[in-house]
């Protein structure tokens, strides 16, 4: 771990965000939990891609900042920050011809200088990353080629690469099949486990109190509601973020929160 | 000194510990049998033809000193024509693989998107109306940087969009040319005559003047192609990608541009608007190279290449008059061109 003080990792200070006139997020604070593993949730457009980004340098706050191990993140050098949060984005561009290990050489840029192009770490952090990521076997195959489980594998092995305390992905189950999504999120669980401070934007709510420790409820670039799953997800809560009716029972496996919404024609007849 | 050494079985050049740069085999591989050709015709160039230093001569004349028949070709008519070739066809190779890398577009090219065509009515502007007051280079940077300018107003989201750049710039090369063509129809006909073969992109009649201007456009660009380059990677994998492994990707977009524009408009200013090579150079090297990565130092290498068998057929054609080399590499990038446009038009990218 390369935090320096005491200071968390992540810390959103009154942070506003507009595209053209108008803001996407407004004037949200918001700490990351370091070692944690957050997810945030809210309908489309609430802000939520936009509010991860911004914790990675993808866009810059037009009112507040972003704070990193105490310092505005960009107060940083590119590559500096980088070395200490990853970003996954929701549509990453594979370049033509591109093979997995060159997919993840990338993922060391922020390691390298102009005139250290490599580094003997590259090779230990993109064995690490193949290997969690099981895709020793595909390591020369191209990315072009690639299931789409694989192909997600394969750009979370280069964040991985980029051995950062700190790893935002952007709805990284959203292409997946159901197994596939998962087995993403069981690995991003281990790699908590392991140390990392995670932080991901979720569709599937069940999934989000299944597997989050800390869990951010966004509406119309506002926080609603944030906490541990089972203290703050409530059938008024999923309701006022999304216009859901819904009945919240016990995960049959874990215990957690689990929503199931509200029959409508059953719902009709009722009244 | 620590010796240049292969450290890695994956092939990184190492010097001392200060210095560790993976290379591809591919690419070695490619840049030595271009540079091998460039010389191959660079030596048909020479020699070749009624007016050629016969092969046995050759080494004598060129590292010797050559005297009488021969020294006026070296000196006067063939040497600095083929020094401008080679210097306007790595910088036109350059320019396009920038301009492709940052557009992630083959198409979003200096010829295709109005660079040339901009630079050349520069060019005319400043060859024609204001003789002596600039040097035609400056006239041809002043037309390049307006229709970039032009294109970048006109596109509505700078050049992020390629299919957009593509239709604002067919349309920024057609103001660009009718304009050139008002230039040449108000100034006499002879002068225009003179201009109408450099519009076309002409190697004719080049001094050793116009090769120290490609020459020196390409030793101040180059070494800032080599700090943009590592970003240009980078940048390869999308904005947000790019901004989150730190390679500042706006910022690189910007540079690239600037570069591009400053090297296209170098070859225009002392070669005219020759087609293409911008275009297919960096398309070619890349096939050849294979594997992804923006290819700069073989894209120039092939750029050079081509623009010199380009000018080894118009010189050697038995077409009489000399046609301009331009025509020849309008003939066949043209065919290429379309090539493109129809398989990124099955791709469904345009």
């Amino acid at each position: 771990m390369n935090t320096p003080s005491g200071a968390s990792g992540l810390v959103a200070e009154g942070v506003t965000i507009s595209y053209g006139a108008v803001p996407v997020v407004r004037d949200v604070s918001l700490r990351i939990p370091d070692g944690g593993f957050t997810m945030i949730i809210g309908p489309n457009g609430c802000g939520k891609s936009t509010m991860i980004k911004a914790f990675a340098r993808g866009l810059r706050p037009a009112g507040g900042r972003v704070m990193l191990h105490g310092r505005d993140i960009w107060s940083y050098r590119g590559r500096e920050a980088a070395r200490r949060v990853a970003l996954l984005p929701q549509n990453p561009i594979a370049p033509d011809g591109i093979s997995v290990r060159g997919l993840l050489r990338r993922g060391r840029y922020p390691h390298h200088t102009l005139l250290r192009q490599w580094s003997p770490d590259d090779d230990a952090a993109i064995g690490f990353a193949l290997e969690r990521t099981g895709l020793n076997d595909l390591a020369e195959a191209q990315v072009g080629e690639l299931s789409g489980g694989q192909r997600q594998r394969a750009w979370i092995a280069m964040v991985l690469a980029q051995q950062t305390d700190l790893l935002l992905l952007d709805e990284p189950t959203t292409f997946l099949d159901i197994a596939h999504q998962y087995e993403l999120l069981e690995l991003c669980r281990e790699l908590r486990d392991e140390g990392k401070t995670i932080v991901a934007v979720l569709h599937d709510l069940n999934q989000a109190c299944r597997y989050a420790t800390h869990l951010v409820a966004m509406r119309a670039g506002r926080i609603v509601a944030e906490g541990a799953p089972a203290e703050i997800v409530t059938p008024a809560l999923v309701e006022e973020v999304f216009d859901l009716r819904c009945e919240i029972v016990p995960d049959p496996q874990t215990g957690t929160p689990m929503v199931v919404p509200e029959d409508r024609r059953r719902a009709a007849a009722a009244t | 000194m620590t010796p240049i050494r292969a450290v890695s079985p994956r092939g990184v050049v190492t010097f001392g510990r200060a210095v560790a740069i993976p290379v591809g085999r591919a690419s070695v591989v490619v840049v030595i049998v271009t540079v091998a050709l460039i010389v191959v015709a660079a030596v048909a160039t020479l020699s070749l033809g009624r007016l050629g230093i016969p092969l046995a001569d050759l080494p004598g004349a060129v590292f010797g000193g050559a005297e009488g028949k021969e020294a006026f070709v070296l000196e006067r008519l063939r040497g600095p024509r083929l020094a401008v070739a080679v210097g306007t066809g790595a910088a036109l190779g350059l320019s396009g693989a920038l301009f492709q890398t940052v557009t992630r577009n083959p198409l979003g090219s200096p010829d295709v998107i109005g660079l040339s065509a901009g630079a050349g009515a520069g060019a005319a502007v400043v060859a024609l109306f204001l003789p002596g007051v600039l040097p035609v280079p400056v006239g041809a940077l002043v037309g390049a940087v307006g229709a970039m300018a032009l294109l970048y107003v006109s596109t509505g989201t700078g050049f992020r969009n390629p299919g957009r750049l593509i239709v604002a710039g067919i349309g920024v090369t057609a103001v660009s040319t009718a304009f050139t063509q008002y230039v040449v129809y108000a100034v006499e006909r002879d002068r225009a005559t003179a201009l109408t073969a450099y519009l076309n992109g002409s190697l004719a009649a080049r001094s050793w003047e116009h090769a120290a201007t490609i020459w020196a456009v390409l030793l101040v660009v180059a070494p800032l192609v080599v700090l943009v380059a590592g970003r240009l990677v980078i940048g390869e994998m999308g904005d947000e990608v790019a901004a989150a492994l730190g390679a500042e990707p706006a910022r690189t977009r910007a540079v690239s541009v600037v570069l591009s524009v400053v090297l296209s408009a170098g070859a225009v200013s002392v070669a005219g608007p020759v087609a293409f090579i911008a275009l297919t150079a960096p398309q070619i090297a890349r096939r050849l190279t294979g594997g992804p990565g923006p290819h700069l130092v073989s894209a120039a290498l092939v750029g050079a290449l081509l623009l010199v068998l380009a000018d080894l057929a118009a010189q050697q054609s038995p077409v009489p008059g000399n046609l301009p080399v331009g025509i020849y590499t309008l003939a066949v990038g043209g065919l290429y061109l379309g090539y493109l446009l129809t398989r990124e038009w099955r791709k469904g990218s345009l």
